[in-house]
């Protein structure tokens, strides 16, 4: 979050580290918002929730809502131009597969830190299979509340699940986007981001 | 009332589902109208079994009847039990020519020249198949109906899927099947499965079969899902050439039903952290064995969606292209070894 908040305002105040200009980091600012057009990024190593959440959001009528689907990060460079500027970055992590929870740690590593100021949330799905250790929601948890990112829960198997797991990513793109009056995306993740109970690693007693 | 009659028509009703009694009895044709109007009316298993037993009497049929009746069901829903393909090699000059007469002959008679009490019953299926039932006996008993050796060839091919064979009658079956059609020699092609539509397909490459090319087919273009403007892949190049290679491994549309494959490792164990294994001069012996409803098309999925690494292994690739599901596996070094070698990857 230091190193976010740093760089965050070398970028304002014109100096921008070389190290952080590499062509295959996803930044933030780096093209012109769109009119009334919100720009969402889904990355799921199993691509198979994003194209049920994908369909569902390009239904939202008030806002144009582009939608960019990944398996993960980096993005190919011969997409670079056609790329519009990503507001928000999903990271969906189905709990039941180990594999799922790496290939988001490791695409973490292409984003620019300038996305973690509210521009990052992340989607588990799958938490109440009863097969699901619970050292890996633990793992997730303490992930979102490191990068101070929202954590979001959805049920990808029913057509409800869907609705409501677009309406949440909706509400939060739409401040992201700047398309919400009096409302910022740091703002709303100082609300909204993820929080770790301190016994977290402590033995339950009960 | 003969007793091996009577249970045998108690097994046949009791296999035959209830909704499928009507057709298959229809197919038998040895019932009149009037009996078939009266089967029709019965629910319980055990007022079929006597109504069909009086029928029997009525009608004067005989045991190679019921067989038949049996046999009708057995063709008609061959997905029972476990089959096993088998290959004949090395064709005789005049192997191509035996047509289906000559075939039922020479089969009967080699085999009864082996055992003397032997009940053999061939039928030509609708789609070229030979289906032989075959219910063996030894020099004290007489054939035992009750547990019938199935076996289906296709005349012309090598290839020959056997269901319930007794280890004790596999190579008088074998001696016969190589005698009548003119091959030399008669081999497990290490392949089996529950259903016997998928390892004829497999075995005869009648799967919808993808090769490779340079250029991109229509049929990954087709397979896109996304087609709304607003929404883009971007990792779209790399996920199509992953599907490519799944299908050229595995073969495009729906894939033959494999329900398992079973890999024989006889290989040296290889890892540099422990020392101790990796000097044994024996091999290390395991079996991996992958299961599933549709192992092939699991497989496949794997490998399209980059859980499985793409070019895929030849090891799993081998399934559909050798058509076997039984793999020994040994280390790669040059000997007169005459089982099938492979290297580890």
């Amino acid at each position: 979050m230091s190193r976010g908040f740093v760089y965050n305002i070398l970028f304002r105040t014109g100096i921008v580290l070389s190290v952080y200009i590499r062509m295959s980091l996803l930044k933030p600012f780096s093209k012109l918002p769109g009119l009334n057009a919100a720009n969402i990024l889904l990355v799921e190593c199993e691509e198979q929730f994003q194209k049920s959440l994908a369909d569902a959001l390009v239904e939202e009528t008030a806002v144009t809502v582009y939608v960019r689907l990944a398996k993960s990060l980096p993005l190919p460079k011969e997409n670079e131009e056609s790329r519009p500027r990503i507001d928000l970055v999903v990271f969906i992590i189905n709990l039941t597969s180990e594999l799922s929870f790496q290939s988001a740690e490791a695409s973490l590593k292409y984003l620019d830190p300038g996305y973690l100021l509210g521009k990052v949330c992340f989607m588990v799905t799958n938490a109440r299979n009863a097969s699901v250790p619970t050292e890996r929601l633990d793992a997730v948890r303490k992930l979102a509340a490191a990068l101070h990112c929202p954590l979001l829960f959805a049920e990808d198997q029913t057509p409800d699940g869907v609705t409501y797991a677009t309406k949440r990513l909706l509400s939060i793109l739409k401040v992201s986007a700047g398309l919400v009056p009096m409302a910022t995306a740091l703002y709303l993740s100082s609300l909204t981001s993820c929080t770790v109970p301190p016994d977290i690693d402590q033995p339950s007693f009960d | 009332m003969d007793e091996s009659k009577k249970r045998l028509v108690q097994r046949l009703i009791r296999r035959i589902p209830t909704k499928m009694l009507k057709t298959t009895l229809q197919k038998w044709g040895h019932l009149t109208g009037e009996q078939h109007r009266a089967m029709d009316s019965i629910q319980s298993k055990w007022a079929l079994t006597e109504s069909l037993l009086a029928i029997c009497e009525e009608n004067e049929l005989a045991v190679k009847h019921l067989t038949e009746l049996e046999m009708i069901y057995m063709m008609d829903n061959p997905d029972q039990g476990m089959w096993y393909a088998f290959q004949l090699t090395d064709p005789g000059d005049d192997a191509q020519s035996v047509d289906l007469m000559q075939f039922k002959e020479q089969f009967k008679s080699h085999l009864r020249e082996l055992v003397r009490q032997v009940s053999v019953k061939i039928k030509k299926h609708t789609d070229e198949a030979v289906w032989i039932r075959i219910a063996w006996g030894d020099a004290y008993s007489r054939p035992d109906h009750l547990k019938p050796t199935y076996v289906v060839h296709y005349l012309q091919t090598p290839y020959v899927f056997v269901t319930r064979l007794n280890s004790k009658q596999k190579p008088m079956l074998f001696q016969a099947m190589v005698l009548s059609t003119r091959y030399q020699y008669f081999k497990d092609a290490n392949l089996s499965g529950r259903n016997l539509t998928a390892i004829r397909d497999l075995l005869m490459r009648k799967y919808q079969q993808v090769f490779p090319t340079k250029y991109p087919s229509p049929l990954t273009e087709r397979k896109q899902t996304v087609t709304n403007p607003h929404v883009e892949r971007e990792q779209a190049k790399p996920a199509a050439n992953r599907l490519q290679m799944a299908c050229e491994a595995f073969g495009g549309g729906t894939l033959p039903q494999l329900q398992s494959a079973v890999y024989k490792l006889e290989t040296k164990f290889r890892d540099h952290t422990n020392t101790l294994m990796t000097e044994r001069e024996e091999p290390f012996r395991c079996v991996v064995k992958f299961s599933s409803t549709n192992l092939l098309e699991s497989l496949k999925n794997c490998a399209s969606s980059g859980i499985a690494s793409t070019p895929v292994t030849p090891l799993l690739s081998s399934i559909p292209l050798k058509g076997k599901n039984y793999f020994v596996i040994t280390d790669n070094v040059p000997g007169p070894s005459s089982q099938m070698r492979q290297t580890q990857n």
